[in-house]
């Protein structure tokens, strides 16, 4: 549902980069409810746009590591810009795989090493926020359940792309697969 | 060979008629869940009630009605309308969360109909859950239309909202707030002290869409922690179950995205203050 929600919508990335640009830009004066755009603000914005194309993601990146924090409940994040970062990595695996799959090369592994790690990454947070909770487990075990998560998704990391820069790469480990029951049977 | 076979179903007709007659009885059973605050050493059960559907309006709210008259003053559920409107006898039937008068009884006799109340819900007594937890939520999105200038008492103007804008909200402002969807969230089960849960953030977003509400970046920016929406995993039994056939789920989606700012809120096509500033003019 939210997948095909987000699909049609009908943003360009550089829109989108500029609007989250713009929304960063508008988070300090965010507290006055109407944040009105004079052109000094649009200035200081096109400059952080110039600066650096990665600023949005850099920031969805920082707030997903003090998420430890944000469970202790001290603090509400912001979850929104974290959500998009999700979205994406979702939609770019569905070409992603196939394309690495077709064309193994240590470019497109290390890329669907990280996307796949991070998509599982959130996918077991969900579950570890979802179903083991303060409420019920007291505030020890969540904790721990959710260092777990990290420490999964670490050792995933580090195991694929072990196998990327030791061995023969993660598209040609999955397509020997086939190529062993085809060098049994000749 | 068609004529022999009509006048089979005809017959077929005929006896079934018959032996249900010579029966007298369309005997149904009602498996209703019991608790009473006031026996705390009982734990919650099942009881069984017989109800003879020849006898009772078609309705699962007619044979709790008909039980409640006629043979247990002390089961106890909330009803007020009984036609859909209200949203007070939201109840568990035969799995479904859904409104107890506007669902039909289930015509298979053989099997009992279960009526639990609405499900991972503190129970107050039988089948009234404690909605507490879930007016709160509701409360906390600020249910009423926000201006930034508030009006002045005795001197109210009319605001205007185009046909267009209007039809945004169909689909939102029929919600009863019976519960039905939230309770049936799983996520509201595991989540429900934070996460608001599809009713209230359908409300929330019929609120944050609606042209004349000013008052939209400071309803998305109280929504924007990890928990408030972001809990919703598009499971969608909220829509499946919705017993007036709206989306909730549609909602939070719509909301995730005006909260991304990959969809912006759009200006009303009307200037909902055109009325007041004409009066000024004149």
């Amino acid at each position: 549902m939210a997948f095909s929600m987000f699909l049609r919508t009908p943003a360009c990335t550089s829109r989108l980069l500029s609007q989250h640009v713009t929304r960063l830009g508008a988070q300090p004066a965010l507290k006055p409810v109407n944040t009105e755009r004079t052109i000094a603000t649009i200035n200081s914005l096109k400059n952080s746009l110039l600066k650096s194309e990665t600023t949005p993601i850099m920031n969805s990146v920082r707030s997903f590591r003090t998420s430890v924090v944000r469970l202790s409940g001290e603090k509400a994040h912001d979850h929104s810009k974290l959500w998009v970062v999700e979205r994406f990595t979702s939609v770019l695996l569905v070409p992603l795989i196939p394309i690495a799959l077709i064309a193994p090369n240590k470019v497109l592994d290390s890329l669907m090493a990280i996307l796949i790690t991070a998509h599982s990454f959130w996918g077991l947070e969900a579950i570890a926020v979802d179903y083991v909770r303060a409420s019920i487990f007291g505030p020890v075990i969540p904790k721990i359940a959710i260092g777990l998560v990290y420490l999964i998704s670490i050792a995933t990391l580090g195991g694929l792309f072990y196998v990327i820069t030791h061995d023969i790469g993660i598209a040609n480990s999955v397509r020997q697969l086939w190529s062993i029951k085809s060098g049994q049977k000749a | 060979m068609p004529l022999l076979r009509l006048t089979a179903g005809t017959f077929g007709q005929l006896r079934t008629f018959a032996t249900s007659s010579a029966l007298g009885k369309r005997v149904k059973t009602f498996a209703i869940y019991r608790w009473n605050p006031d026996e705390p050493d009982k734990k919650p059960h099942t009881e069984n009630f017989e109800v003879d559907l020849d006898d009772c309006a078609p309705m699962v709210l007619d044979a709790l009605l008909k039980i409640k008259n006629e043979m247990d003053p002390t089961l106890t559920f909330r009803r007020s309308c009984r036609e859909g409107v209200c949203g007070s006898c939201a109840m568990n039937i035969d799995g479904i969360n859904t409104l107890a008068c506007i669902s039909h009884i289930d015509q298979n006799l053989s099997k009992p109909s279960k009526i639990y109340p609405l499900p991972h819900m503190y129970v107050v007594k039988d089948l009234v859950p404690d909605l507490t937890n879930f007016y709160r939520q509701y409360q906390s999105i600020e249910p009423w239309l926000q201006r930034d200038k508030e009006a002045v008492k005795g001197a109210e103007t009319q605001l205007l909202q185009d046909v267009e804008d209007r039809a945004k909200l169909d689909g939102l402002y029929e919600c009863v707030l019976c519960a039905c969807c939230s309770t049936s969230c799983p996520s509201y089960w595991w989540n429900g002290d934070k996460y608001l849960g599809p009713a209230v953030l359908m409300q929330a977003y019929r609120w944050i869409i609606d042209s004349r509400d000013e008052a939209t970046a400071k309803r998305l920016s109280k929504l924007k922690d990890t928990y408030s929406v972001y809990r919703c995993h598009t499971i969608m039994n909220c829509t499946r179950t919705c017993p007036k056939g709206l989306n909730p789920g549609r909602a939070i989606a719509q909301i995730k995205t005006l909260l991304s700012g990959i969809v912006k809120k759009q200006d009303p096509i009307m200037d909902p203050a055109g009325l007041e500033k004409q009066t000024a003019q004149n």
